[in-house]
């Protein structure tokens, strides 16, 4: 900003301090918790019991994951969670480009209607009763499609890429048409790739929406084998002492392991892949938003 | 027109996925509302009976009912009146920041609750508040003499509530404003500077009103979501020991419909949830037009 340089007055001095201090205090506020579960992860079960702040691991110990390793379901949760993150993932995106593609052409006959349509359920929906008994209906509980279908389109994400599809200039287009393109080569062949960005940041969203559903499971899923990582983590951290039995790790014989230890650590193994790709693709979400922001 | 419709036949065949979802999993659903007017029967619903509005009444006459829409308003008027105001303040103390590596990573850390799932917050906010060993449990104990167990007093729970929900979306919740923000004519801090206007005033009087449309628009959402109190994060976390004070629509919805299998009622209950959200955004979208304000539509 160009008045950056300027002479602050006092007042002005004494704000800039305390908001870059008041930032900084907030900034450790959002990371601390999660920062405690990695210590308390490490901790040895004596002093996890004993609790209280952790800066560092207590007697460090990485016992605690030796236990939870031997959990298998939380294997069975990573790969039916991330089979139905990719292939929700995938198919949402397309569906959702090509959706909004033909919604981004006004002229179409019955356009607006569809429009409507499709911006009415997000203002109105059937609610979690009706859902459940059209996917009992279906015939998909216990059935993992049943993670990945409900969640595949969303008016939203259809309306973020519409105004996107609709702030490509139409010139492409009309010069594809007359070397004899059709539209869904257009839509693959042209618009696909100048989207990258936009198609980016759909599939970011949709992939945290898919890897932290828990509720899809609760609802629709019965057969533990089947459940995705979220529920697994759910039981781990509410029936700790019967998840690792059945596991057939006894949390009270287990040396330097206790409930807490292994919720936390079960924390860690479940948020691990989100800290570590978030950083990245951070930047991604905040794009998304921008577009989104901009109404259409 | 045929011939409109003839031109654009390789749009609607794009458009057919699209369709095929929104019928059969929005507007399928929809339909499936009727039920909250039938004496369903789940094992033969062909042999349901129409019972009108029976379901409804029945609502309004069970004191459960009534106590779950008391705490559904309560808790999430809370969490609109306190929860509202925090981004836009967040986002135009951050914006004063000239320091851009500070303000990056500021704004990484903020954002970062919001990709953590409910189960992972709830886990580790039941770690933090655990009875025995929970870090901010010793804390308050240190510091009032008292322990407090949060989780399960009725007292302190709705607080809970709302401050993690607070803390999880605050962050989140800057961005849009700062979308509106970066959108603001630079030439009117300028001409403002000339004028003498310090950083303050400007915001006050340029950069706030420029983003009022924005604060508008997020509000009209918002008080869509008045019987949303957060299912997701509630789920997590309540207990019969809180249930007089935070058990909501949706948890009982839950509890009736998918626990008890009391199909018809339940979705009596989810229905007049929806009804509501729809009457309330309309309401909301046509007040904040008639009061000069551009509307969601």
């Amino acid at each position: 900003m160009a008045n950056n340089k300027i002479k602050q007055s006092t007042g002005e001095k004494v704000f800039t301090v305390f908001n870059y201090m008041f930032f900084i205090i907030l900034s450790l506020v959002m990371i601390y918790p999660f920062w405690h579960v990695v210590m308390s992860s490490l901790s040895s079960a004596d002093a996890a019991m004993q609790g209280g702040i952790f800066l560092w691991p207590r007697e460090f110990t990485i016992d605690t994951y030796e236990q939870v390793f031997k959990n298998r379901s939380i294997f069975t949760g990573y790969v039916t969670t991330l089979m139905v993150t990719v292939v929700g993932t995938v198919l949402g995106t397309f569906f959702t480009a090509t959706t909004a593609y033909a919604l981004s052409k006004k002229e179409m006959p019955f356009s607006g209607i569809f429009l409507f349509l499709v911006v009415f359920t997000m203002l109105f929906s059937g609610g979690m009763i009706p859902n459940y008994l059209l996917i009992k209906d279906l015939g998909l509980i216990n059935n993992r499609w049943s993670l990945i279908l409900p969640g595949l389109i969303s008016a939203y994400n259809v309306i973020i890429m519409k105004s996107y599809f609709q702030s490509i200039p139409s010139s492409l287009e009309e010069s594809a048409k007359i070397d004899g393109a059709n539209e869904v080569i257009i839509f693959l062949k042209i618009i696909l790739p100048l989207s990258k960005a936009t198609v980016a940041t759909i599939a970011l969203f949709m992939a945290v929406g898919y890897w932290n559903d828990y509720f899809s499971t609760v609802l629709y899923i019965n057969d533990q084998d089947k459940w995705a990582l979220q529920a697994v983590l759910r039981y781990m951290l509410t029936n700790t002492n019967q998840a690792m039995q059945n596991a057939g790790v006894s949390v009270v014989a287990a040396t330097n392991v206790t409930a807490t230890t292994i919720k936390s650590a079960s924390i860690v193994v479940a948020t691990v892949p989100i800290l570590i790709v978030y950083p990245f693709v951070q930047k991604y979400f905040v794009k998304g938003v921008m577009i989104g922001g901009v109404k259409g | 027109m045929l011939r409109e419709i003839k031109k654009y036949r390789w749009m609607y065949f794009l458009l057919i996925p699209g369709i095929i979802f929104f019928f059969v999993f929005k507007y399928i659903p929809m339909y499936g509302l009727k039920i909250a007017f039938l004496d369903y029967n789940q094992y033969a619903p062909d042999k349901s009976t129409f019972v009108g509005f029976a379901h409804f009444i029945e609502l309004f006459q069970k004191d459960a009912f009534l106590d779950v829409l008391q705490n559904t308003i309560i808790i999430s008027l809370l969490k609109l009146i306190i929860g509202f105001p925090i981004p836009i303040i967040l986002a135009l103390m951050l914006n004063e920041i000239s320091n851009l590596l500070f303000k990056k990573v500021s704004q990484t850390l903020l954002y970062l609750p919001h990709f953590i799932s409910w189960v992972i917050m709830a886990g580790i906010i039941g770690a933090l508040l655990d009875p025995t060993n929970g870090a901010i449990t010793q804390w308050l104990q240190a510091l009032t003499g008292e322990k407090i167990m949060v989780m399960t007093d009725p007292d302190y729970f709705v607080p809970m509530l709302v401050i993690s929900d607070i803390y999880k979306g605050m962050g989140w919740g800057t961005i849009i404003y700062f979308a509106a923000i970066s959108g603001v004519d630079a030439e009117l801090y300028e001409a403002a500077w000339i004028d003498g206007a310090g950083r303050f005033k400007q915001v006050m009087n340029i950069t706030l009103p420029s983003i009022m449309p924005t604060i508008v628009i997020v509000f009209i959402l918002n008080c869509g979501n008045i019987l949303n109190a957060g299912f997701d994060q509630i789920f997590m976390m309540y207990s019969t020991f809180v249930y007089d004070v935070a058990d909501i629509i949706d948890t009982y919805v839950y509890r009736m419909g998918i626990v008890n299998s009391d199909y018809a009622f339940s979705t009596a209950a989810g229905m007049f949830k929806s009804v509501v959200a729809l009457i309330m955004i309309t309401v909301v979208n046509e007040v904040a037009k008639k009061l000069g304000n551009e509307g969601l539509w």
